[in-house]
């Protein structure tokens, strides 16, 4: 969560600049807005676009933004320093309260609306003529005028016909009064009305032209963009951390189900009791050593596919018979051929097991050796995987430093010889490098 | 002509409600804390008093208070944000006429000024 905020700071700050570099260029084009009358269309055409243009290239810029507010704004703010208009203001819909609250508000002393001042609900006649589409029976771009909805009412014979319409179109005359609203525009976003831009009267008392009208369409386009960017990434970072969760909690299930799958393993066999534990201890002691190379980034997640492995590495001992895995003193040749198997039994409980298919893959190649003389495959080198030539390392040592019916405890420094003989030939020099690291460090004492 | 006066310690909110109501033939005056509201109404009683619940200096509840000692019939409609109903029904049992929250819904403003208006005129031609 701390992350997610400083990610959007950065953003403002960016935002923040490019709002002044906005704003720094439509000072410098003079006369952007020029007042628009019939008689001067060639004089304004290019200061006028350039507002339009900052502003359009602004707000496209912006609708990527995680804070739609920001860009309704700078819009209003734009809009009452470049339209010159007695007041601009923008409502929009806030959920907690049910209703549309002005967000942001410029204009003259005594004209401006005063922000969190006021509130119009669904009841509100203007409210429903936008947010039930019946302006645009009324309005090519679906914004309203106030002189057109008062010219309509008075000539559209059509109009007329339509009570209910009617009846709004009354009612929201009314509103756009309380409003001193010369023109409002509806923003939409997901088919419902989530905001209205209102303009009061050009300082000028010219009339907006079409061109401006469809401007403040796109504007209020780009403000929905916007919304529903913000929506979008909002839901995203909601789902992320929920998938994060059910991946953490599906995690916990997963290794204390494991663990409890080793227990019972273990349970069976006295004379290797935590056997299975101090094994996954030591593996993941030595891995910490090794995490940093390729081998060990060629996992997704080396770690836990390491953890559950060592978790598991001796699964199939269930299929050895109790009269072998107790037996004292030494194998008959039959006998260690049966727990043998217990890599190839292991994998094969396994691999059904969509989840657990890479763990089956190194539960399988526990017991081979890196120079090829080891079981079941025969694997040679590095086409061992990698967890596995660690787990057979640990698995080692643990079983020189234990108790085995046939044979004494010995001292870890005897182990640690026997293991360091046996580098390149039984196990990977890399992987008995991070034993020694480890050991000197301490990490692989018996005691948990 | 009815006398308005409106208290609140924003200057925007001042400044639009009294453009509003000068528009439907109310005369305004403005006072941006208790206290000046208070010096006001001394110097000219007006109709009907605006009174915002949360201002500095002086709260609404001891403005609400001191407009009653200075003239009963002074109708007051106290403002007040949504959290602070609570706050607002108390006023009313103290005396003021009404209540409005903000965000308030501009009709609701217009509607409840102009009825206790129109119940003043009434009463004064009774």
């Amino acid at each position: 969560m701390a992350e997610k905020h400083k990610v959007s700071t950065s953003y403002e700050d960016n935002w923040l600049k490019l709002q002044d570099w906005i704003v720094e260029k439509m000072k410098s084009c003079d006369g952007a807005l020029i007042p628009m009358d019939s008689e001067n269309i060639k004089q304004r055409q290019e200061p006028e676009l350039d507002y339009q243009f900052f502003l359009e290239s602004a707000s496209r810029t912006m609708i990527r933004f995680k804070r739609p507010e920001r860009l309704i704004r700078m819009i209003v703010k734009i809009l009452d320093e470049q339209v010159k208009v007695t007041h601009t203001a923008m409502l929009m819909y806030k959920k907690e309260k049910d209703s549309f609250i002005l967000l942001d508000s410029k204009g003259a002393e005594g004209t401006k609306i005063p922000v969190g001042f006021i509130r119009m609900t669904f009841d509100n006649p203007l409210i429903r003529l936008f947010h039930e589409q019946h302006n645009f029976k009324i309005s090519e771009t679906g914004a309203i005028g106030y002189k057109e909805l008062l010219d309509l009412l008075q000539r559209n014979e059509d109009v007329k016909k339509d009570e209910e319409l009617v009846e709004l179109m009354e009612l929201s005359i009314k509103q756009m009064e309380l409003l001193k609203a010369t023109i409002c525009v509806p923003v939409y976003y997901k088919k419902g009305l989530r905001g209205v831009f209102v303009l009061g009267k050009k300082l000028s008392n010219v009339k907006f032209s079409r061109q401006e009208i469809g401007f403040f369409t796109t504007l209020a386009n780009d403000v929905a963009m916007a919304l529903s960017n913000a929506e979008l990434i909002q839901d995203l970072q909601e789902k992320i951390f929920e998938v994060h969760n059910l991946y953490e909690r599906e995690h916990r299930i997963f290794i204390h189900t494991s663990i409890s799958l080793a227990a019972a393993i273990d349970a069976r066999d006295p004379y290797t009791h935590g056997h299975t534990e101090r094994v996954t201890r030591y593996a993941l002691a030595i891995a910490e050593e090794l995490e940093d190379l390729p081998e060990a980034n060629m996992y997704k997640n080396f770690r836990e596919t390491l953890h559950i492995s060592g978790l598991l590495h001796d699964v199939g001992k269930i299929g050895v018979p109790d009269s072998i895995l107790n037996k004292k003193g030494q194998l008959t040749g039959d006998e260690y051929e049966k727990v043998k198997e217990h890599s190839v039994t292991g994998a094969a409980i396994l691999y059904p097991i969509r989840e657990l298919g890479d763990i089956a893959r190194e539960v399988r190649a526990h017991h081979e050796r890196f120079d090829g003389n080891g079981y079941p495959d025969g694997l040679k080198g590095e086409t061992i995987p990698f967890i596995a030539r660690i787990i057979a390392v640990a698995d080692t040592f643990d079983a020189i430093t234990s108790d085995r019916p046939y044979r004494q405890k010995k001292m870890a420094e005897v182990a640690i010889q026997i293991i360091k003989d046996n580098s390149g030939t039984q196990f990977d020099p890399i992987v008995v490098s991070g034993f020694l690291l480890a050991h000197r460090k301490g990490k692989l004492s018996n005691s948990v | 002509m009815m006398r308005l006066l409106v208290v609140d310690d924003e200057a925007d909110i001042c400044d639009f409600v009294k453009k509003f109501f000068k528009e439907r033939d109310f005369e305004v005056e403005i006072a941006y804390d208790g206290k000046e509201a208070v010096s006001r109404i001394e110097a000219r009683k007006p109709h009907i008093v605006l009174l915002d619940i949360r201002m500095p200096v002086m709260d609404g509840f001891e403005t609400l208070k001191a407009i009653q000692r200075i003239d009963n019939n002074i109708r007051v409609i106290m403002v007040t944000a949504v959290e602070d109903v609570e706050l607002a029904e108390e006023t009313k049992s103290r005396g003021a006429a009404e209540y409005i929250t903000k965000p308030l819904l501009l009709e609701q403003l217009e509607r409840t000024v102009l009825t206790i208006a129109e119940q003043i005129k009434m009463a004064a031609e009774w």
